[in-house]
């Protein structure tokens, strides 16, 4: 058993972005049945749409401002229908941010699988995009390392490898990131400077 | 002996925004039909059950499907725009009966139950582009009526011509049921391309040539010498119905009613007992009419209008039609054709100055024909021609 995460559906909300359309009825039929509460609307989200823990959209009529977000930054899940495969339409339901697809006509399946690939796909996303955020954040304050290294260098008469395994040791007494560490370390100095 | 009807369903609109393609796809089909019907060498008679969906695209499933429910139809000959195929194509698919398509389409589709006779980009766009762009150079203005057709044609004309290295000066749609160009003509004057692509349908098309003719008469710049329009879907319907302001208008088209081939003369020759020496057949009645020849002759060979049994002849061999000496793919189950060039004359006729070699197979994926390496360029046409003898082995 994995500890995969699986959306808790019944408590789900759902907004079918379509024209009035069997293949929407269809999406809507099977909503029911997995008891997630839901509704059709064209030709655009409302404001307070944004609520939803899921969007079905028409990837072949779709067009810009549909949506009440920016193209690609949807808060929750997306889940285009597709009528045409024309490239054009397929990468335009992409620049919306899709994490899933269902192809039309749509029967009485795929709707089930559909929300589980696109909520895995975007909690997915969504932790990456906190790791890519993190990742920057320690990039950014990478000149602080240098400069913490360097004046444990100085002060305590280390080569490289010596200050940088205290930068690491101190920053696992004070339970710190190894950046947070050196921030505290440059600040030390800081304070320093301006009392000296 | 009587011969028995076999019934074909057909879901043509002459109503509606593109009636004027409509009448003439119910003209060809009557041609063919009443072709078969007259000669006894086929053991049934075709009968249609003719639907008009007015074009409403929503209609059109509900009708294919009314239809195929009360009648024995196995068959539909029908449908124009791409969205309308798209609604009957789900109802085809659980009838399991066969959709005859046969008009020009952006491609990206092949389905086991619709077989395609008519062009898609690398037989229209693509040959026309090659003409066109060393001609009068690689900056068009693209224009469309706003849906499938129009975005995806002006989609891969954007891809051809940056990957040629030129650049699109504008792209802008007009809603299907719109006349409303001013404003189109207004910002190609200030932008002044090479040429305009049109993927306009319907009276649109019409009304922008005649409000390009006359910018072409006040500012000598815009004749149509110098930037024409050009277009993959006008049809001598069209042009016949503009008069003298179509003069110049540069289209590609499987079928020319002036095509000087020896298969479009006796076609003539056997029209002008029906309709009389006057009127000129467009390419949409040519394409009817050879997909419900192929229809009835398969029927005859099948020895019976069972879709898969018809589907296994016509994809078996070749057949002899207006449009050549048509083969259909197995695979993509679209039609091989002959892309040609003509011009409009101001007469309200075509003359055709260029014609591909040989018959084209469809790449409805542009699978061999895509960028990068410029699409606008004969080396495709000619790679293509290689794969033509291929198939036509296939008897």
């Amino acid at each position: 058993m994995s500890g995969q995460y699986r959306p808790p559906l019944a408590s789900w909300r759902a907004i079918i972005l379509h024209r009035p359309h069997p293949s929407a009825d269809a999406v809507l039929r099977q909503l029911e049945r997995l008891r997630v509460e839901a509704r059709c609307v064209w030709p655009a989200l409302e404001p307070g749409d944004d609520g939803v823990d899921v969007v079905f959209f028409d990837a072949d009529m779709g067009f810009d401002g549909q949506f009440p977000w920016p193209a690609g930054h949807a808060p929750m899940p997306l889940i285009a229908l597709i009528g045409s495969e024309a490239p054009g339409r397929v990468e335009w339901a992409l620049a919306q941010g899709s994490n899933a697809h269902l192809l039309k006509p749509v029967g009485s399946t795929g709707v089930y699988s559909a929300l589980l690939i696109a909520a895995h796909a975007f909690e997915t996303a969504r932790a990456q995009a906190d790791d890519i955020r993190s990742l920057q954040d320690r990039l950014r304050q990478r000149p602080t390392v240098v400069r913490a290294v360097f004046k444990l260098m100085t002060e305590e008469r280390l080569d490289d490898a010596a200050a940088l395994k205290q930068l690491r040791a101190l920053a696992m007494d004070w339970r710190l990131t190894i950046e947070q560490a050196a921030e505290r370390v440059c600040e030390n100095q800081a304070r320093a400077d301006r009392s000296a | 002996m009587t011969r028995a009807p076999v019934p074909i369903a057909v879901l043509y609109s002459r109503s509606g925004p593109y009636a004027g393609l409509g009448r003439e796809a119910v003209d060809g089909l009557m041609t063919a039909i009443a072709e078969v019907n007259a000669d006894a060498a086929y053991p049934f008679r075709l009968s249609p059950v003719i639907c008009d969906p007015g074009g409403v695209a929503e209609t059109y499933g509900a009708m294919a499907d009314a239809t195929l429910k009360a009648t024995n139809c196995r068959h539909v000959v029908g449908t124009i725009t791409s969205w309308s195929r798209k609604e009957v194509i789900p109802v085809v698919e659980r009838h399991d009966a066969l959709l005859w398509y046969a008009f020009p389409y952006e491609g990206y589709e092949a389905n086991d139950h619709v077989l395609y006779f008519g062009a898609c980009p690398n037989q229209h766009l693509l040959p026309l582009f090659a003409h066109v762009v060393p001609r009068f150079g690689d900056r068009p203005f693209l224009i469309g009526s706003d849906y499938i057709w129009g975005w995806e044609i002006n989609r891969i004309a954007r891809e051809c011509i940056e990957a040629a290295g030129g650049a699109v000066l504008g792209e802008r749609y007009v809603p299907l049921n719109s006349v409303s160009v001013d404003p189109l003509i207004d910002e190609i004057r200030s932008r002044q391309p090479d040429f305009v692509l049109s993927n306009l349908v319907g009276p649109a098309a019409q009304a922008f040539v005649r409000a390009y003719h006359r910018l072409g008469r006040s500012d000598p710049a815009f004749a149509p010498s110098i930037r024409p329009i050009v277009s993959c879907n006008a049809t001598e319907t069209d042009i016949a119905e503009i008069g003298a302001a179509a003069e110049g208008l540069i289209v590609a088209a499987i079928y020319f009613d002036v095509l000087a081939t020896p298969e479009n003369r006796a076609f003539k020759a056997r029209l002008k007992a029906r309709h009389g020496a006057d009127r000129q057949i467009s390419g949409p009645y040519a394409s009817v009419y050879s997909a419900v020849s192929v229809l009835a002759a398969a029927i005859r060979e099948a020895g019976t209008d069972a879709p898969a049994a018809v589907r296994a002849v016509v994809t078996a061999r070749p057949f002899d039609t207006p449009l050549g000496r048509i083969a259909v793919d197995p695979k993509t189950h679209h039609a091989a054709l002959r892309p040609h060039i003509g011009r409009a004359r101001d007469n309200g006729q075509f003359e055709v100055f260029e014609s591909a070699a040989a018959m084209l197979p469809a790449d409805p994926y542009l699978l061999d024909s895509a960028p990068p390496g410029g699409l606008v360029d004969q080396r495709m046409i000619a790679r293509s021609s290689g794969h033509a003898t291929l198939l036509k082995v296939v008897k």
